[in-house]
């Protein structure tokens, strides 16, 4: 069946869109702003400029791709749609990181989940780390905007059946559940976001801020790669890019963009990258440190029915029984509670072993449930998280893991073991190096207290990169005001989650989202009034 | 990078020996084995171990799977960054000369002619080693192997899995 595709539309009819893959000289692009990154941040951000009158262009270091190409296999999506083709991992090699990188960033690839930013994370950013006026109430209408805009709303639909064994454990264990909002209009429920919405149902940015900005003429320009900002005094003068090929090898092709305003927006991961890359004034040495990963361990749990966690929404349900259980920054990390979506490669390569034993796994593909516990990091003191730093060819993430950390992950897989056999499953099997398929919960409980953790050990994942570039009105902890303008040059701004000053405690698009949506305005509103 | 030029300037010329080559080469694998910049041979020879009882049991069936693998292979190395592409080469350097065979695994006999259980023996003396260098080994080739067999929807049958074919319709 034939899908319409915005993209292919939006492009016929006229979308200033350059693919610098296909440019053969070097090129200078001036409007009033430049937006590096087209995901959460720089998305909203774009509608939002562009519909006060501004004009605007988009730079991202991803392809454009859409509908037309989402073709529900990971062979594809993740060398098209993700950094590294999936594979990027810390400089240990001990956790894999899984990032976006199309226009639409996470956007276009993430599990469609929108939680607004909890209410002690808000509180804690307030006292600790200089943060002012994002309480809650003042975000609120700010969400509530960005729910209307992105049709975020609670899934109606029977949770699939991966999600619904999370339900399920939480009712047989009396936990807290909650029912997830979705940023999707006319989902088919096929289970597929992660590898681009092949329907155009999930509302990523990829479909709706980017072509709206498009429709009312702001420039989108693709594989190009932001090199340098140069600076004097202060303020910015230009952006440097370098183009892409379509291997995303860089070409010969330079590229300079000029503007009134610079707002980055590449993510926790190349915004940092950017601004250490620029020498840009950072008297307190933050820029990219306390990087927050939200690290993420995983449990396999073999039911006797099918669960097809490939089928369905990849998530519709959350547990945040653990995730405030001792407060805000006590003694023990917090938890949030989870289901991914299972598919080959995904499974294949998040597991365990190999041959014979690997092979016997998946062949119970159908079987499996995968709950997965994403540890809240950046609160307490032993949790500082880690450092994006600049090499020779690039950037390397050093995320170090401390007894802290390890203590969390084994409370994390007793709960995912005491959920998976409450909800009924035959087996469980926490995915570390030397665990057993357990066959009850009495078994597991007392074996999980002394499995041997460790890094390379542990299977770690994430999906959330956040800090790098903290926010705040203490110049001494904090990049940006609260507001996402750097305190040393008055013509940049950061809009992505390289602002949070430590990590959130839940997904993070809704909060960029209703962050950006307010910065955005005010920004519009400034520089309205001063041109 | 030092060791690594080293090793691939000293000892390139030893490869095939390494390999076994010269004693053993199956003729599915379509390489010329002058020219295997692809390391096909190598993987040739881990593919059974790590997907044992995953690759289809009849013979044909079995070596079409292993070709396309070894293709999968060569284009996921492709897709990785320049660091790691130069890493994963440096290993698969090391693994196709004798001192490189000695200092990963301790014993300069070919891969090609270790059988099963000793090629099985030499993962699990990587994936426990106290050397992280030894267990990243292990889990690159692992993760390679593994994500690039279960890429190809031809493999999907011991799954009971599919992708949803409405777009076909």
């Amino acid at each position: 069946m034939a899908i319409p595709d915005p993209i292919v539309e939006g492009l016929a009819s006229g979308w200033k869109h350059i693919d610098a893959s296909q440019l053969s000289q070097d090129q200078t692009f001036e409007a009033d702003v430049v937006i590096v990154g087209s995901g959460a941040g720089g998305g909203v951000a774009a509608e939002i400029l562009t519909d006060a009158g501004l004009t605007v262009i988009i730079v991202e270091g991803g392809p454009l791709k859409s509908s037309a190409s989402f073709n529900m296999e990971e062979r594809r999506a993740y060398p098209n749609l993700y950094h590294q083709a999936a594979a990027m991992k810390t400089k240990d090699k001990a956790i894999g990181i899984f990032q976006g990188r199309a226009v639409g960033g996470s956007t276009t690839v993430n599990w469609t989940t929108c939680i607004s930013t909890p209410r002690p994370t808000l509180d804690f950013w307030a006292k600790d780390k200089s943060v002012k006026g994002l309480s809650r109430e003042e975000l609120d209408p700010w969400f509530d905007k960005m729910e209307k805009r992105l049709n975020i709303a609670e899934w109606e639909h029977e949770p699939n059946r991966n999600n619904q064994a999370l339900k399920l454990g939480c009712e047989k264990l009396g936990w807290d559940y909650t029912v997830i909002k979705r940023n999707v209009k006319g989902c088919w429920n096929t289970g597929y976001c992660g590898m681009g919405c092949p329907v155009n149902a999930k509302q990523s940015m990829l479909v709706t801020t980017i072509p709206a900005a498009l429709d009312k003429g702001a420039t989108l320009v693709s594989r190009a790669k932001v090199i340098e900002l140069e600076h004097h005094n202060d303020k910015i003068s230009a952006i440097k890019a370098q183009a892409l090929n379509e291997q995303m090898q860089p070409t010969e092709v330079k590229l300079i963009f000029k503007a009134k305003h610079y707002i980055i927006a590449a993510g926790a991961i190349h915004t940092p990258t950017i601004l250490l890359r620029s020498n840009l004034a950072d008297p307190h040495k933050l820029l990219g440190k306390r990087t927050f990963l939200h690290p993420t361990l995983l449990s396999g749990g073999i039911f006797s029915d099918p669960i097809t966690g490939h089928s369905g929404a990849p998530q519709s349900i959350y547990s945040d029984e653990f995730v405030w259980q001792h407060g805000a920054a006590s003694a023990e990390l917090g938890y949030k509670l989870e289901v991914p979506p299972v598919h080959p490669v995904l499974i294949a390569s998040k597991t365990i072993g190999y041959g014979k034993t690997h092979a016997a796994l998946m062949e119970q593909f159908n079987q499996l449930q995968v709950t997965i516990a994403l540890i809240r990091d950046g609160f307490h003191e032993q949790s500082q998280g880690g450092q994006v730093q600049l090499t020779d060819t690039g950037f390397a993430i050093d995320y170090p893991l401390n007894e802290t950390f390890w203590r969390a992950v084994r409370r994390a897989f007793g709960s995912m073991a005491e959920l998976q056999f409450a909800a009924g499953a035959k087996q469980v099997l926490p995915l570390t190096e030397g665990a057993p398929y357990f066959n009850s919960w009495k078994e597991a409980k007392s074996a999980i207290e002394t499995l041997d953790l460790g890094p390379l050990k542990t299977v770690i994942v994430s999906a959330h990169v956040m800090g790098g570039c903290p926010m705040g009105e203490d110049t001494k902890l904090s990049m940006v005001d609260s507001l996402g303008n750097s305190h040393y040059y008055e013509n940049l701004s950061v809009m992505d989650g390289s602002v949070f000053p430590t990590s959130l405690g839940a997904n993070p698009q809704l909060t960029i989202y209703g962050m950006t949506a307010r910065n955005a305005t005010l920004l519009a509103e400034k520089l309205k009034s001063s041109s | 990078m030092e060791r690594r030029t080293f090793l691939t300037t000293a000892f390139v010329g030893t490869a095939a020996l390494a390999l076994g080559v010269n004693l053993y080469v199956p003729e599915h694998i379509k390489v010329n084995k002058s020219l295997d910049g692809e390391h096909r041979l190598l993987f040739s020879v881990l593919l059974p171990v790590f997907l044992d009882d995953a690759l289809p049991e009849v013979e044909k069936l079995r070596i079409a799977a292993q070709n396309r693998t070894l293709d999968a292979i060569t284009q996921t190395i492709s897709l990785l960054p320049a660091d790691g592409q130069a890493e994963l080469e440096q290993l698969l350097d090391m693994l196709e000369n004798r001192l490189g065979l000695l200092v990963l695994t301790g014993s300069m006999m070919p891969l090609m002619m270790r059988n099963p259980h000793q090629l099985i023996a030499m993962l699990e003396y990587w994936r426990n080693s106290f050397l992280d260098m030894m267990v990243t080994a292990y889990q690159g080739l692992r993760e390679l192997v593994l994500a690039s067999y279960y890429s190809c929807p031809e493999h999907w049958n011991r799954l009971n899995y599919a992708k949803p074919t409405f777009l076909d319709e």
